[in-house]
């Protein structure tokens, strides 16, 4: 597949990339100065992943980000003030101060879903989300983020079998950055590359440099072009470092220092920017203009932030239900009478292709072995035991890639 | 008018709403080829078709969060949980996913979880539940559980078509036991209203669900005796009718509930503090509650009956109730 | 040895009084008849002398506390002197210290028991509490039932909403002689006369009530002020009074000449013998005395089909106060003579402008007057101070042109109106009765100085 960027849209990266690093730093001060309701959470390091995935949506597609994916929420329309705002609990947040961080969203225009706390839990919804938008006709892809951590919870693991069953247009992008608070991944997940996961799925799969803007774009783009295309839900595993801590608080003294370094080496916007300039992409005088630019709206939409109201507090008992103040609207686009009687009329049976027992091949008695698939697929290279010529069995294994 | 089951009033109003509105979607296990496992969607995957009646694998989690991400997206979906206990498995979705959904961030979640529940059938702890408590406990859900025919369409009806997401609990004791005649037009039962079903003056015995026709039972063996109970149907746990509770309260002086769920924590605590907060000075005795045992249900039957309540402990208490 | 301090019976018609203030404190001295506290009942505001002498040793209810009659509100210690014995604590609290606080008569006791409920459930004879139930009690305090004297057919003998519903329809308390105390408060009035059809000879209990919708009243601007105690007794009391007695009015002219002359001449001498300002109301009361001697049967009260003729002709006298209305009584007065009417008169008036008076000089009248000529108006109608049968009224003094021997003369008149309950007082004697005061209003001979 042909992903090629033009040079606006490599401009683009980089402001989106620079504009989350400083928007991060900036609230950094923020919460130093105690300006800040709550925790604060950073995904220094990490914006190459958040921007080049979300980049390679469309307006029409959907997204869930995590805590750390605000470089997506920047690529796909939410203001720095829409950061700010949440995180100081105003007024003028689009949850109105009922929640915080990035627990918020916008159904209606830029389709994004807002996460909750619970890890994991995105997976099923944005399935949901990608099985409806299918139904309706829309030719859209879901896309949500994960950690290696949040990929050990039930929900995560419901939601992918979910998705590969319905063949959802869905791509699940994680974002394996080392660290899920202070447990290092290999504790967290008996894999080294977490793409692996996706053959529990029977889905496919990219491992991407997560510190590479471009490559991770090119790798969501033709996904994300493959998902629409119907071939099913696909795993990006993004191979980045969380630079901070799990959040401030956390001064990550777990984390070896060689580590650190080695990934500070592969910061993506220093590489980014070394590669615009080899690539004679930009020059000096753009680069500061994007930056003066970045300073500047930062500036304004903190101001914003900081002069706008707290929420009184009546607010607090309203809004539990929806008595009326939202119409419930789907955007068909096909036509209706395809899921209505008596179009949408089918037989209820099942059609079985593989009946799933365990085949007889000519000549050979096969050895009682695990995850031996039906469908006649090679044994994997873990046989319990092998055909003894001594009438010994060897017994062990080992499980190497 | 026909003469139909509880069950089947509940498939008619699936039919009917997945034929009026095309964003209805019905998910669950075994609810397609099978027709569910007791059978209230047969014939709906034959109707509408393989997009709208979908067989999940075993996952409630992924079950409720499609359901979600679904109504995100403008539909109307009816998740099933086989039995009503195994909603434990998604009670993260449902409590922090669902239910602070529009709070939050002002996205309605227009979904309806619905499953048999109750006991009373031999059925053992894990497929006899009334967990309705752990749901009227949480802001942002409403709970039904309708004890007639006509409730059960009418009020399915309402859930469908009501922007929130309902928890619509069938108990599966009454599925093929009560019969009633219900109109063929379309009609819905508000949310939220109680019903009278036995007007009285001596108490007032509030229930819901199967143990309303124990305490109808009941109140039939204390008319015999001179005391005229009148019996009220909640239908909605959450939000309660508070004004049909007080007004009853208030025009017979004493009152008794009655509900299957075990006792700690079950609604008829909430029922006593509201009328002890609202019409203490109408009181004329105790505040009484007939429920089941603070235990995990039984299996065999002599355990289970001791540990249900019946007409016979229900009109005790309500004898105890009007001598007071 | 310790001495019971009792909430005292500050009239017929009152059963329980508030402590507004207690005079000592805990550990204090007192003496026998210092003032020890104050009470706010819905007749009278009163300074109560302490039973004893001694220190008071405890309070059992404080100031801003209502509580019915006969409670216990304090103990004294007394310094050795024996006192009467003091009474059971289980029996109910029977007045402390005979020879002190004039005990409210026993004779009064029945009636007590009839009483409007007060805040707390009114005690059983054992010291029991009634059993009821929230509704109940609210029931019994929004139509002045007293628990106290219900029979209860609930579990264990509680009230339930039934009994209390029949209490209601029945205008009183059920069988009353059933749950009469034993001892001590044995009434020694006669028995309940036999229930007429319809009568069942019990006292009527009054709520206020209003004949417009409440939410009719509050309109426009408007300022709410909550009754005090004493006006709504007095609400009660005017609302009773004029549901049990059949007002009917009998209006006559007095001459009083002659006494106005009397008294211009002998006032100043009667002040500097006596101290003494000589007003016109011992006048009138020894007038209302030879009409009431004459026509005893305005000196009565109605029991039923009963009819109680009091043989001591006790005047109540209405006296308006800031805060209300009150009437204290002159107890004998066919025995005072007319110095000792006007220093009664005047004592009294004054003590109640100064809540002194004593819890005995407020009840047991026998006939009132009042006087609205004082603030102007030629006459009043007035309402009938229960359980007397008659009340006069009357009006200003003043001068007016009047036929004497086909003559017009200036006279000094006064217009007095008689108010009486015709159950008992027909039209006859009611004009006999006044045609006898006036009389002897216009006919003074008598030398008061």
């Amino acid at each position: 597949m042909n992903v090629s960027l033009t040079r606006q849209q490599h401009l683009e990266l980089y402001y989106y990339m620079k504009l989350n690093r400083m928007l991060e730093e900036q609230m950094e001060r923020l919460f130093r100065q105690n300006k800040i309701v709550g925790g604060l959470y950073s995904s220094l390091g990490q914006e190459a992943t958040s921007v080049g995935t979300a980049y390679a949506l469309e307006l029409r597609d959907w997204m869930a980000p995590m805590i750390r994916n605000i470089g997506a929420l920047l690529v796909k329309g939410f203001k720095p003030r829409d950061i700010f705002t949440q995180h100081m609990a105003r007024y003028t947040a689009p949850t109105l101060g009922k929640d915080g961080t990035s627990h918020f969203g916008d159904l209606k225009e830029r389709h994004v879903v807002s996460p909750i706390s619970m890890l994991g839990d995105l997976i099923p919804v944005m399935a949901g989300v990608a099985m409806a938008g299918r139904y309706l006709g829309q030719k859209i892809v879901a896309m949500t983020w994960i950690g290696d951590g949040g990929t050990s919870t039930g929900a995560f693991h419901e939601g992918m079998n979910l998705a590969a069953a319905q063949r959802a247009p869905f791509v699940c992008v994680v974002e394996n950055n080392q660290w899920a608070y202070s447990t290092p991944v290999r504790f967290q997940v008996p894999l080294r590359d977490l793409a692996d996961r996706a053959k529990a799925y029977g889905i496919s799969s990219y491992i991407v440099d997560g510190n590479d803007v471009v490559a991770v774009y090119t790798t969501s783009k033709e996904a994300v072009e493959r998902c629409r295309a119907g071939e099913g839900p696909i795993l990006i595993e993004a191979k980045t470092m969380r630079m901070k801590g799990h959040a401030q608080h956390d001064p990550a003294e777990y984390v070896p220092q060689e580590m650190v370094e080695y990934w500070k080496a592969r910061d993506p916007i220093i590489r980014y920017e070394q590669y615009l300039t080899e690539k004679k992409l930009w020059d000096p005088k753009t680069k500061a203009e994007i930056d003066a630019r970045i300073e500047r709206e930062l500036q304004e939409e903190q101001e914003f932030a900081e002069n706008s109201p707290l929420p009184p507090p009546e607010l607090a008992e309203q809004g539990v239900f929806c008595e009326g103040c939202h119409t419930i609207e789907a955007q068909w686009e096909r036509p209706i009478e395809e899921v209505m009687p008596p179009k949408s009329s089918v037989r209820p049976e099942w059609t079985v292709k593989n009946f799933g027992g365990i085949e007889v091949v000519e000549g050979r008695t096969p050895a009682p072995t695990v995850g031996l698939s039906g469908d006649g697929r090679k044994p994997p290279a873990r046989a319990v035991g092998k055909k003894a010529k001594s009438g010994k069995t060897v017994g062990r294994s080992k499980v190497r890639r | 008018m026909a003469q139909v089951t509880f069950l089947e009033a509940i498939r008619q109003a699936l039919f009917e709403e997945m034929e009026r509105d095309p964003t209805v979607v019905l998910l669950g296990e075994d609810v397609g080829v099978y027709g569910g496992a007791f059978k209230v969607s047969a014939g709906l995957l034959e109707r509408f078709g393989w997009e709208r009646v979908i067989d999940t694998p075993i996952s409630e989690t992924a079950i409720i969060g499609a359901a979600v991400g679904m109504s995100y997206a403008g539909l109307r979906p009816v998740a099933e949980m086989q039995f009503i206990d195994f909603i434990a498995c998604c009670f993260n979705q449902l409590t922090n996913f669902v239910a602070k959904s529009h709070y939050r961030w002002g996205a309605p979640v227009p979904m309806v979880v619905r499953g048999p529940s109750g006991g009373g059938v031999h059925g053992g702890p894990f497929h006899s539940a009334n967990p309705e408590m752990y749901f009227v406990h949480t802001p942002g859900l409403k709970v039904i559980y309708p004890s007639t025919a006509y409730d059960a369409k009418g009020l399915l009806k309402s859930a469908i078509r009501d922007n929130n997401p309902v928890l619509f609990f069938e108990h599966k004791f009454l599925y093929r036991r009560i019969k009633e005649e219900i109109p063929a037009e379309d009609y819905t039962v508000p949310i939220g209203k109680a019903a009278v079903r036995r007007e009285g003056r001596d108490l007032t015995i509030i229930s819901y669900a199967a143990m309303m026709h124990t305490s109808l039972e009941a109140a039939n063996l204390l008319s015999k005796e001179g005391i005229e109970a009148e019996v009220m149907d909640l239908r909605t746990l959450y939000p309660l009718d508070r004004e049909a509770i007080l007004a009853s309260v208030r025009k017979t002086n004493k009152l008794l509930v009655v509900h299957e769920d075990t006792r700690t924590g079950g609604i008829a605590g909430e029922i006593a503090a509201i009328v002890c907060e609202e019409a203490f000075e109408d009181l004329d005795g105790p505040i009484l509650r007939v429920t089941s045992l603070d235990t995990p249900v039984p299996y065999s039957p002599p355990l289970e009956e001791r540990f249900l309540p019946n007409a016979e402990k229900v009109a005790a208490a309500a004898r105890e109730l009007a001598r007071f | 040895m310790p001495v019971d301090v009792i909430m005292p019976q500050m009239g017929e018609s009152i059963f329980e009084g508030t402590i507004t203030k207690w005079l000592k404190k805990p550990g204090e001295r007192v003496e026998r008849d210092e003032p020890l506290f104050e009470i706010s009942t819905d007749k009278v505001d009163a300074e109560i002398p302490a039973p004893s002498a001694g220190v008071l040793k405890e309070i059992k209810v404080g100031e801003g506390q209502t509580v019915p009659i006969q409670t216990v509100v304090g103990v004294i210690d007394t310094d050795g002197k024996t006192s009467a014995p003091a009474p059971a604590k289980t029996e109910p609290p029977k007045p402390a210290a005979v020879e002190t606080t004039p005990a409210p008569p026993p004779a009064s006791s029945r009636a007590t028991a009839q009483a409007p409920v007060a805040a707390t459930p009114a005690a059983r004879v054992d010291g029991e509490k009634v059993r009821s139930s929230p509704l109940v009690r609210r029931l019994a305090k929004e139509h002045g039932i007293d628990l106290a004297q219900l029979c209860g057919s609930g579990a264990g003998g509680r009230i339930s909403k039934k009994d209390i519903l029949a209490a209601i329809e029945t205008g009183g308390a059920a069988a009353p002689a059933a749950t009469l105390p034993a001892t001590g408060r044995a009434p020694t009035a006669p028995a309940a006369p036999a229930a007429a059809s319809g009568v069942p000879g019990g006292q009527v209990h009054i709520a206020l009530e209003s004949a417009v919708p409440r939410q009719r009243m509050y309109f426009g601007h408007y300022e709410v002020q909550p009754m005090n105690v004493m006006r709504q007794r007095i609400a009660e009391h005017m609302l009773a009074s004029k549901r049990v007695s059949p007002h009917v009015y009998s209006i006559d002219e007095a001459d009083m000449t002659r006494i106005v002359e009397i008294r211009e001449r002998t006032k100043a001498e009667f002040e500097k013998r006596h101290e003494l300002k000589l007003t016109f109301m011992p006048f009138f009361i020894r007038a209302c005395i030879e009409g009431l001697r004459a026509f005893p049967m305005v000196n009565s009260s109605v029991d039923g089909t009963n009819v109680v003729l009091h043989k001591e002709i006790n005047i109540g006298m209405a006296v308006a106060l800031d805060w209300g209305l009150i009437v204290p009584v002159i107890k004998n007065a066919e025995e005072k003579n007319f110095l000792g009417l006007q220093r009664s008169v005047t004592d009294l008036a004054e003590r109640a402008r100064n809540k002194k008076l004593k819890p005995d000089e407020v009840q047991e009248s026998t006939f009132s007057i009042t006087n609205p000529g004082v603030f102007g108006g030629l006459m009043g109608l007035p309402v009938i101070s229960q359980p007397n049968v008659a009340i006069l009224g009357l009006g200003t003094i003043q001068k007016r042109p009047v036929v004497i021997n086909d003559a017009i003369a200036i006279r000094s008149m006064v217009y007095l109106t008689l108010s009486y309950d015709h159950r008992v007082v027909d039209g006859a004697i009611a004009h006999q009765f006044m045609h006898k005061v006036k009389t002897a209003l216009e006919n003074w001979n008598e030398n008061v100085l």
